[in-house]
């Protein structure tokens, strides 16, 4: 056998010599540095006002996991499949690479690839740290969550190559996946917080506007009878764990935690992550509005928790689900590995082995 | 060219190198591929592995090649089994699919160096061999092009330079000889034969027979995912085959012919060649001898199909005749 990385190593430059070649790889890269450049311009005004770059940073972001993610699929979806439809997979599974060195290469392979976008948008990234205000632990934590997600996608790309026999099908599964997870679970947060819904008891007390008083005077008014009313509100705090499985939301709670004075967040990934954050508090069941008591005690604003104060006393939530994530990934990655192994014992119906 | 059926070979030592199958089976779901296949070939051979099309040739080569693991039975390549010890068996055994993969995107000389390194060599070593096996198969020229610019001819080449990257002391051939050229063929018969002198074993598969005739010393037949036994091949071999005769006298070799009292149902006719069947080697030269005694002047007087062709269309007939 090959010492295990250096048949990985040359599986990776075998990869990328031949499946990422051509133009069409260059086209999208200088497409979506022209995005990038371009939201970059417009955010500089934004952020120009604010004295951070904050906005910029965590959009750029965004932009390369959304990219990475569409793309990844379809540059891993079809490396095992692909191979074997080609005839090159079993030539080289006769050599002494093993099974596993053959994908895990082409799982690196695919992964610095996706990584090429990032590459590109380094020089906006770095202007944005430069405008100030993006502190070092969100540039640390948020590029490395982002490193991990696109290998994850990588990996789930591969290992479905692995265990599905044909390419067509392999890399549509890879990108239900990627939906499942980026939009799927807004669904289901969506749909499953309605679905389950708690009372809500509302009881107001009004004045008798008969006997409002004038201003200056300090009669006390006639305080009417209580009305109670209910009403259904949606259980987002029971379901918000599905968000957690989100790569967009894991990354916006790993990168923020950084407010401004007034107690609002200063990126986008702070404003993504509240909202995942706010939907951990549970409605309130018994809510009180007391006119005549507000007048006569003097109004006491019960005051509305700030963004900070929210984020300080919820959860955090992307440890979980980047776990979930990359548990995904590696066992998709061993099972194809389990499914490629030679000699074979078990073949799918129809799969010819060469 | 000694021609003998396998079978007549006193038996190889097992596990001293070379080929040994027993009582091979495999299946894919309902189809059985392979039934039962016994047989060896021989360090310094070259065995010819014939059958008709589906008869499971392939998937016997690639349970040789340690990508398919037989549901019962045993094999042993160069004295490993591709079962239990893989990576021994990869080192010692060169594979050339019937399936023509090349990496499209890499250049032939690429594609011959990164087999190399796959098998472990150094850099070096690598490009050495590269340009070694690129003379060998006389791809010189061609060697900067992207394999996908190959024609299949090529691509043949291309493989079977891939499968002797580490030397190799096993060679498996399928279909080594479709889409070359006349002139390709002979230097691929030619590359064979020394490769087998030098004291390796090669198990070529064709159903191309012609082709066979020229390459192989030894045959082992497999018909319906079985290898034939020997009885019914020593049968099949005494069957009757065509002899192919030519005269300066067409007229006078078809009238000396039907006056010697041969039916004129046998007589076929091709060109300006007349195709008769004979039982056996010793009738054929009573007949010629006959020819010539009558004042025909013959110019060519010779088997139509080889002794492998017979001996494949003798086993349909006794099918047949059972």
């Amino acid at each position: 056998m090959i010492p295990f990385s250096r048949g990985v190593r040359l599986v990776v430059t075998l990869e990328l010599e031949q499946r990422v070649r051509g133009i069409a790889v260059y086209v999208l890269l200088g497409l979506f540095t022209l995005l990038v450049a371009i939201t970059t311009v417009l955010l500089w005004r934004v952020d120009e006002g604010s004295g951070s770059g904050g906005f910029l940073f965590s959009t750029i972001v965004y932009f390369v996991l959304l990219l990475g993610t569409l793309l990844a699929p379809a540059l891993s979806g079809a490396a095992v499949n692909g191979d074997r439809d080609a005839g090159t997979l079993a030539t080289t599974q006769v050599t002494l690479v093993s099974t596993t060195q053959i994908v895990l290469g082409k799982f690196l392979a695919s992964w610095f690839t996706s990584l090429a976008f990032l590459v590109v948008s380094l020089p906006f990234l770095i202007v944005s740290f430069a405008l100030g205000g993006v502190p070092a632990r969100t540039v640390v934590a948020s590029l490395l969550v982002l490193l991990a997600e696109l290998a994850v996608v990588s990996a789930v790309g591969v290992g479905l190559s692995a265990i599905i026999t044909r390419p067509l099908f392999s890399v549509a599964a890879t990108y239900l996946v990627v939906a499942a997870l980026s939009v799927g679970t807004l669904i289901a947060f969506g749909l499953g917080g309605a679905a389950v819904q708690t009372e809500v008891r509302s009881t107001s007390v009004y004045i008798d506007p008969e006997t409002y008083p004038e201003d200056g005077s300090t009669e006390a008014p006639t305080c009417l009878p209580p009305e109670v009313y209910t009403y259904q509100a949606p259980r987002f705090d029971l379901v918000w764990g599905v968000l957690a499985a989100n790569p967009y939301v894991v990354l916006a709670d790993a990168g923020s935690g950084e407010f401004d004075a007034s107690g609002y967040p200063n990126d986008l990934f702070g404003q993504v992550a509240l909202l995942v954050r706010g939907a951990q508090v549970p409605p309130e069941t018994e809510i009180t509005y007391n006119e005549c008591e507000d007048f006569t005690g003097g109004y006491s604003g019960e005051d509305t928790a700030t963004a900070e104060e929210t984020w300080n006393s919820t959860t955090p939530s992307w440890f979980v689900g980047l776990a979930a994530h990359v548990l995904i990934g590696a066992g998709l990655l061993w099972w194809g590995i389990a499914r490629t192994r030679t000699p074979a014992g078990r073949l799918p119906r129809g799969q010819r082995i060469a | 060219m000694s021609q003998t059926p396998q079978v007549a070979a006193p038996p190889a030592i097992p596990g001293a190198g070379g080929i040994v199958v027993n009582g091979l089976r495999r299946s894919f779901g309902d189809v059985r591929a392979v039934r039962d296949i016994t047989f060896e070939a021989r360090p310094g051979r070259v065995t010819a592995l014939i059958g008709p099309n589906g008869a499971g040739k392939t998937t016997l080569l690639l349970m040789l090649a340690t990508l398919l693991t037989p549901d019962a039975g045993t094999i042993s390549v160069g004295g490993h089994d591709p079962v239990t010890s893989p990576s021994a068996v990869r080192r010692v055994m060169g594979w050339m699919p019937d399936a023509l993969g090349s990496w499209n995107a890499l250049s032939v000389r690429r594609a011959i160096e990164v087999t190399a390194l796959l098998y472990g060599m150094t850099t070096e070593r690598a490009r050495e061999r590269a340009d070694e096996l690129l003379s060998l198969v006389s791809l010189e020229s061609l060697a900067q092009a992207p394999t996908r610019a190959l024609s299949r001819g090529q691509k043949q080449r291309l493989s079977l330079a891939r499968a002797l990257v580490h030397d190799p002391s096993v060679l498996l051939l399928d279909e080594p000889a479709s889409g070359l050229d006349p002139a390709a063929r002979v230097a691929l018969r030619e590359l064979v034969r020394g490769l087998a002198r030098d004291g390796r074993t090669v198990l070529v598969s064709s159903h191309v027979l012609a082709e066979l005739e020229e390459l192989a010393d030894d045959a082992v037949y497999v018909e319906g995912g079985a290898s034939v036994s020997a009885e019914r091949l020593a049968r099949a071999g005494a069957a009757a085959r065509p002899w192919r005769i030519r005269s300066i006298d067409p007229a006078h070799l078809s009238w000396s012919i039907a006056d010697l009292g041969v039916p004129t149902a046998d007589v076929s006719t091709i060109g300006d060649a007349v195709l008769l069947p004979f039982a056996s080697d010793d009738e054929a030269a009573s007949f010629l001898a006959e020819l010539v005694r009558r004042g025909v002047r013959v110019t060519a007087f010779a088997p139509a199909i080889g002794d492998f062709e017979r001996t494949f269309q003798g086993l349909g007939d006794v099918d047949g005749a059972a």
